[in-house]
């Protein structure tokens, strides 16, 4: 569904995507893993449409991404992008106005729960109501990939559950869900596939059960294993 | 596309209602003071308003500039470019929003204009002379010219087509400088090159094209030169942003 071959992306002189090579399936939620300076964002960057790469391409349904994939992909960068003179109704009826996915009833539903109001201007918002009127928006979309970069930063233990449990009610057969995090504990309890990056590489790809059946470490195990040596506190 | 042109506008209307709201404020001291017959005031609001339509003009342009610069230069970047629109449509729209406002705002300050001119007129009754005060002063400037309602039109359709013109060129320079010489030194400068570069060459063109001919046939060339080196303009731009912009 979305395959990434040998993608890289150079900036100056420091490689952030070192031919990364990917294909991740629907019907999954996949966690992308690794420390800081890893990759994942650009990765996810370079994934939504937002990044040309220096070499290398990412492919939606076999074609590659462009204006086209961009109406089936609902890309959430982990800073507030949003324009700062607007409301979160003004987000909402703009991702309405160009994304026929977009539910309304849906996007009303999920402040309900998140307890926001929709008349908050969203230069007022706290750090936690910005990721949770983030989630709101873009998963409010019916799309058929989302890609969410850190959605459990800067928020609370039970905010944290409520995005939990919005993410896992849109997994379905034909949809892909990616996201990234240093919590790893977090993500192995929502996530069915694990794609380790670090320092632009691509470690591994596992699935996360046959991983734990046939190592007997849970992922977060695996995240120190894998990045100990630079720093085991990521996880 | 009148999504993203309605969202350019959005961005860009608060600015616009303080310049019409100061406008409006000029035009009622005018109008108070012709009525008092208070002429100092008068000829100060005259003034005013005169810098205010010109000056309006030329902000709108530099606000759309700054505008298509932060687009490409922050997060919030992502709200436009994230949306299933291709560069040439997001920049048409960019391009269309700014071309019409500056177009609705010179046409606004141009009706205004000849409003406060006939009032005048009607007031004082000494428009004849004023005229012919402005006519001897071109005819110093060894500029023969017949002043009437249509040149008057044919200045501000040159002005606002070579602002657009302005304005567009404007946009390929920093998408020069934000996408090709990205993380480069001195990148802005060069933008900054490119941009004064460009707009030589313009010149060069309109000179040579038009130059020593009636004023009339001087200022529909040169707008139709400026229409035309703004769509060449919108066409670099856009074509660049398609194949190196990243947000």
């Amino acid at each position: 569904m979305l395959k990434s071959e040998a993608l890289t992306k150079v900036f100056g002189s420091k490689t952030a995507v070192d031919h990364v090579s990917l294909n991740l399936e629907a019907g999954h939620i996949c966690a992308m893993l690794g420390p800081n300076g890893s990759g994942k964002t650009t990765w996810m960057k370079m994934a939504a449409g937002l990044c040309k790469p220096t070499s290398g391409q990412v492919f939606f349904d076999g074609e590659p991404i462009g204006v086209k994939s961009r109406a089936s992909v609902a890309y959430m960068s982990t800073e507030p992008y949003f324009y700062t003179w607007m409301t979160i109704r003004d987000v909402a009826k703009y991702y309405a106005d160009f994304f026929a996915d977009f539910s309304m009833e849906r996007f009303r539903d999920l402040l309900r729960r998140f307890e926001l109001e929709e008349n908050l201007k969203t230069k007022t918002l706290s750090s936690g109501m910005m990721a949770k009127a983030k989630i709101a928006v873009t998963m409010a979309r019916d799309a058929r990939i989302w890609m969410l970069d850190e959605p459990f930063n800067g928020i609370d233990l039970v905010a944290r559950d409520q995005i939990k449990s919005a993410i896992i009610e849109s997994a379905a057969p034909d949809k892909l869900l990616l996201m990234s995090s240093h919590l790893v504990e977090e993500m192995e309890s929502i996530a069915d596939r694990a794609v380790f990056l670090r320092k632009g590489q691509l470690i591994k790809e596992v699935d996360i059960e046959t991983e734990r059946a046939e190592t007997g470490c849970s992922i977060a195990d695996e995240y120190r294993r894998i990045y100990g040596a630079q720093g085991g506190e990521e996880a | 596309m009148i999504n993203l042109i309605k969202y350019e506008f959005r961005k860009t209307w608060t600015t616009k209602l303080i310049l019409l709201a100061i406008t409006a404020f000029a035009e009622v001291v005018f109008l108070a003071s012709l009525y008092l017959d208070k002429r100092d005031i008068n000829a100060l609001s005259i003034v005013a308003l005169t810098i205010l339509a010109i000056g309006g003009i030329l902000f709108i342009g530099i606000q759309s500039i700054l505008t298509m610069h932060q687009d490409m230069n922050t997060k919030q970047g992502y709200m436009l470019y994230m949306t299933p629109n291709s560069c040439y449509k997001i920049l048409g729209g960019k391009v269309l929003e700014n071309g019409l406002s500056m177009f609705v705002a010179g046409a606004f300050y141009f009706a205004l204009g000849a409003l406060d001119v006939t009032l005048l007129l009607g007031h004082y009754g000494e428009l004849d002379k004023l005229m012919e005060m402005v006519k001897q002063f071109m005819s110093s400037m060894q500029m023969e010219v017949s002043l009437n309602g249509r040149m008057f039109a044919l200045f501000a359709l040159s002005f606002l087509c070579s602002w657009l013109c302005t304005v567009t060129t404007a946009y390929l320079a920093d998408v020069v400088a934000t996408c090709l010489l990205n993380g480069k030194k001195h990148n802005g400068w060069i933008g900054l090159l490119v941009f004064i570069l460009l707009q030589t060459l313009f010149s060069w063109v309109e000179r040579t094209a038009v130059g020593g001919r009636a004023l009339d046939v001087q200022l529909i060339g040169s707008a139709a030169i400026a229409i035309v080196a703004s769509a060449a303009m919108y066409a670099a731009t856009a074509f660049l942003m398609d194949r190196h912009l990243s947000v």
